[in-house]
């Protein structure tokens, strides 16, 4: 390619450019602006090479051999296959008793904060959700019975599932959270919602 | 041959220059009003014009078109003449193109506040202004065109080529993607829908950065760097390989955009390949840039002006290395929907196109006012602010993306999510924003700096409107010179160039949108299950057009990645099949806030009870107090648009959504039924609110989002003629 080029220039079309010695092509010029017929870099030539091959065999292995990390659906399903083999505690069995110790509190404290505040507001107090600090439940006050709300949520009403958001654990020590905030007093109480039940604990 | 004298008229030169100047300190202010109110919502000052999701389709429209847009008609208007040695064809023509762009801005700076807006990133402007470009566009190119014919040179320097890909492709890709129904003054629906918009969008979005802020810059550098230097451009070959080859490969790239999304994978595998393969391309100009410099480094130490197109051509350089390794399906994993790409573009715009503009015009200003730079210190100041500003702007948002990306993507060793609140993952970034902010703040303090330097000049000076030349006409120059392939005859045929310009740069459009319009229309008739998606319901329509009026796109994205990290978080990642009624799509870019998708999946990860979206959009610092959103009380306030309602069914219609027929005539009964059962339920909560407010609607179509995969909606009664 380079030889063909040069081949249709003589000598004479050339000049002398003093600060660097190449050739300035002498009927090039364009409102003063000269041009040198310097070649491509080699590097940059062999770096437009590289790109150019790597595109070929890129588009051979998605189009001729349906590489599989090439195939989205394929890579996903990968993902899920890999995270199963890690993860197959992700939804083991509890107890479901209400835990007291300061740091499962504490814990669920900062669960409460993340998760349940937009809707029952930051103190329990009840916004869009109920309130969680009256003695008035709808769907019943025991750990069990609340385990199941967090865990499945509560479609016509809104509330979220969150069995695979946080684990038992987790869920846990959020509804011993839940619990302790129970006679407390709220900024904004929210009316009361569903039945008055005695406390269970 | 005789030597004619001749003048060019600076005028227009003069004009340019000024909105320039006017228009990128707006877009740099605007600019700098988003990132704080990213930081502190209130800044908006509870107003709807002001909100985020508007502003900051202003401040890219305004930086793009408006600044850079008359930065490079500065550098056309200067260089062309000169370059082909004739006055510009006609005067007339060149006052329309300077008249008619600025209407177009001052048109785009009053329409998009109000929440007019395709939603289209880029290409927002409604469709009676897009008919407006479309004439300003014709009459730019036919003055170009025909000043080339009536050009003295026999050839045309690489500079013009730039021009002509800028003309020719702008133009194609104005027109096509702008291909939308009117349906009011105001209002439009693009004709294409979900994943073929997107593609035909990002093959827009893309090339307007190449053919927009790429194409007409290396124009400007070419004319402008030998001519501060002094220095011959260092290859003429490498001219000639790094044009064709750039606008060849750039038209391919475009679904580089929508890596991992409901695009097929054939398409996104061209988006890869051909955007690796426009590294040397893009390189080439910057070595051509950098190299036309070689024995005049002495004089970069001490000129500011070439310092600033150093410093831009080298952005130049990085920010087309960092495209291509962002078009890499595992690294766009990561940096896609985050600050990431909001760094990359700032090292182009700040980096490259800011400091040539700005560099530009301390070399040109003094000139066609007859005296020198006010302040050589002064502009010294500038070009320090800028590059530092530059830094602190785009080094936090790397870490910013980075931080988020990885944030979004952790697990716990129970296998949840770590950060399972999107919020969290915001507020860790908050303090780059910061940075950020402070960074915006210098490079606009010296943008200031370099206008008072400009404006102090012009005082100095008096402007000298025609200045005199003389040329031979060289028509029978050289001839027997072909060059190599031929490419020297083509320089002398102006005409003959253009054409291949079009036919270069729309293949690669072509390639991809033939089949992905040919795959979706077959998928939906003979695919069982791809047409998932059932049309909207009237309700919901109005609230889908209320979500594209306050901007909330720009924020949102509506796209799950086929990623667990994002199935764990959104819900079902995204099939194609659930878009096909979406005109415009709605896949976003950025994810300020989580992705909406399945948000109206009853029982998913992201669905909320009706009143907590209610308080939501009217305070969203009332669900959580350090939420950035703006609150839209106004939603609240303001009626649904029923009056319209027919009109969009119809447009609808004949996009081919399947309404059944006379379904518009019913279709206010029907939206009232639905907004009274959503009314109802607020109410029930307590709430005090009337059936008829836009907030109902935008209500209704969040419930709606990405419910009909799981048939968790029960829209059928409002979308059938019973």
């Amino acid at each position: 390619m380079a030889e063909e080029y040069k081949d249709f220039r003589k000598e004479q079309d050339y000049e002398i450019d003093t600060l660097t010695n190449d050739r300035l092509i002498k009927d090039h010029v364009y409102d003063g602006i000269r041009e040198l017929d310097n070649d491509l870099p080699p590097w940059w030539k062999w770096l437009f090479y590289v790109t150019l091959v790597f595109g070929v065999i890129y588009l051979i292995r998605l189009y001729g051999f349906q590489a599989p990390d090439l195939i989205q659906d394929v890579e996903y399903a990968n993902e899920m296959k890999q995270a199963e083999q890690e993860n197959p505690t992700k939804n083991t069995e509890i107890k479901y008793e209400r835990l007291t110790d300061a740091a499962s509190l504490a814990e669920g404290k900062k669960l409460f904060a993340t998760h349940c505040a937009v809707c029952h507001g930051p103190d329990g107090g009840g916004l869009i959700g109920p309130n969680f600090t009256d003695d008035y439940w709808i769907h019943g006050n025991t750990v069990e019975a609340i385990f199941g709300v967090v865990s499945n949520g509560v479609l016509e009403k809104g509330m979220t599932p969150f069995k695979d958001v946080i684990s038992p654990k987790q869920r846990l020590q959020v509804i011993s959270y839940v619990l302790s905030l129970h006679g407390t007093t709220p900024a904004k109480p929210k009316d009361p919602q569903g039945d008055k039940l005695d406390w269970p604990y | 041959m005789a030597i004619e004298k001749f003048k060019y008229d600076n005028q227009l030169t003069k004009c340019f220059a000024y909105a320039t100047l006017v228009w990128g300190l707006t877009a740099m202010l605007i600019g700098l009003t988003a990132a704080f109110e990213i930081l502190w919502p209130q800044v908006d000052l509870g107003l709807e014009w002001l909100t985020f999701g508007r502003l900051r389709p202003l401040h890219t429209n305004a930086a793009i078109f408006a600044f850079v847009g008359n930065g490079i008609f500065t550098a056309i208007y200067y260089s062309t003449p000169r370059l082909l040695k004739t006055p510009m064809w006609s005067p007339k023509l060149g006052k329309i193109n300077f008249w008619g762009w600025q209407l177009v801005i001052v048109l785009a700076a009053i329409t998009l506040p109000l929440g007019i807006t395709t939603s289209k990133e880029y290409a927002e402007l409604e469709w009676p202004i897009d008919i407006l470009i479309t004439i300003v566009w014709v009459v730019f190119g036919l003055n170009l065109i025909m000043t080339m014919v009536h050009r003295r040179t026999k050839h045309i320097y690489v500079a013009i080529w730039f021009y002509i890909a800028t003309f020719v492709t702008v133009a194609v890709l104005h027109l096509g993607n702008s291909m939308e129904l009117p349906v009011s003054f105001f209002k439009s629906y693009s004709l294409y829908a979900g994943a073929s918009d997107a593609l035909v969008q990002w093959w827009y979005g893309h090339n307007a950065v190449a053919f927009f802020l790429t194409t007409p810059m290396l124009g400007l550098m070419y004319y402008f760097v030998p001519k501060v230097s002094n220095r011959p451009i260092y290859s003429y070959k490498l001219s000639i390989i790094h044009f064709w080859s750039l606008i060849f490969l750039y038209i391919w790239a475009g679904p580089h955009h929508l890596l991992y999304q409901a695009l097929p994978d054939w398409a996104q595998a061209l988006g890869v390949t051909f955007s690796v393969a426009l590294i040397a391309p893009s390189w080439g100009g910057m070595i051509n840039g950098l190299l036309t410099l070689r024995g005049a480094w002495d004089k970069v130490k001490e000129d500011p002006i070439l310092k600033l197109f150093v410093v831009g051509v080298t952005a130049y350089g990085m920010s087309t290395f960092e495209g291509p390794m962002l078009s890499l399906k595992t690294v766009n994993a990561i940096s896609h929907f985050t600050d990431w790409t909001i760094a990359h573009v700032h090292v182009g715009t700040l980096g490259w196109n800011g400091m040539l503009i700005f560099g530009m015009l301390y070399w040109l200003v003094p000139r066609i006012f007859n005296t020198k730079l006010y302040s050589v210190s002064l502009a010294n100041i500038h070009f320090w602010l800028a590059t530092l500003g530059l830094l602190f702007f785009v080094i936090p948002l790397y870490f910013a993306g980075f931080t988020q990306a990885l944030m979004w993507k952790e697990f716990t060793a129970d296998g949840y999510l770590q950060y399972p609140n999107f919020l969290d993952t915001y507020l860790n970034i908050r303090p780059m924003h910061m940075w950020r902010a402070l960074g915006g703040t210098l490079y606009l303090t010296g943008a200031i700096i370099a206008v008072i330097n400009i404006v102090k000049t012009v005082k100095s000076g008096t402007f000298v409107r025609f200045e005199e030349d003389e040329a031979e006409v060289e028509v029978a120059h050289n001839a027997e010179d072909k060059g190599w392939l031929g490419h020297r005859t083509l320089e002398g045929k102006p005409l003959a160039f253009t054409f291949w310009v079009l036919i270069v740069i729309i293949i690669g459009g072509l390639v991809e949108f033939i089949p992905q319009f040919i795959q979706v229309s077959n998928k939906i008739e003979t695919e069982e299950g791809y047409a998932i998606q059932k049309p909207y319901t009237p309700l919901e329509l109005a609230g889908r057009d209320i979500y594209i009026s306050e901007g909330c796109y720009n924020c949102h994205s509506q796209m799950i990645r086929p990623f667990r990290s994002e199935v764990e978080r959104y819900g079902d990642y995204s099939k194609p099949g659930e878009y096909i009624y979406d005109h415009p799509f709605q896949w976003g870019s950025r994810r300020t806030g989580p992705d909406l998708f399945r948000e109206g999946e009853k029982g998913g990860k992201q669905n909320r009870p009706n009143a907590w979206h209610y308080e939501h959009l009217m305070n969203p610092r009332k669900t959580n107090v350090q939420s950035i959103m703006p609150a839209y009380p106004w939603m609240a306030t303001k009626d649904i648009d029923m009056d319209i309602i027919p009109a969009k069914i119809r447009a609808m219609q004949t996009l081919g959504v399947p309404y059944p027929d006379g379904y518009d005539k019913i279709a206010v009964e029907k939206l009232k039924a639905q907004a009274k059962v959503i009314g109802d339920d607020l109410r029930a909560s307590g709430i005090k609110v009337d059936d008829n407010k836009q907030i109902i609607a935008l209500i209704a179509y969040l419930q709606r989002l990405g419910s009909d995969r799981s048939g968790t909606n029960d829209v059928d009664k409002y979308i059938s003629l019973k």
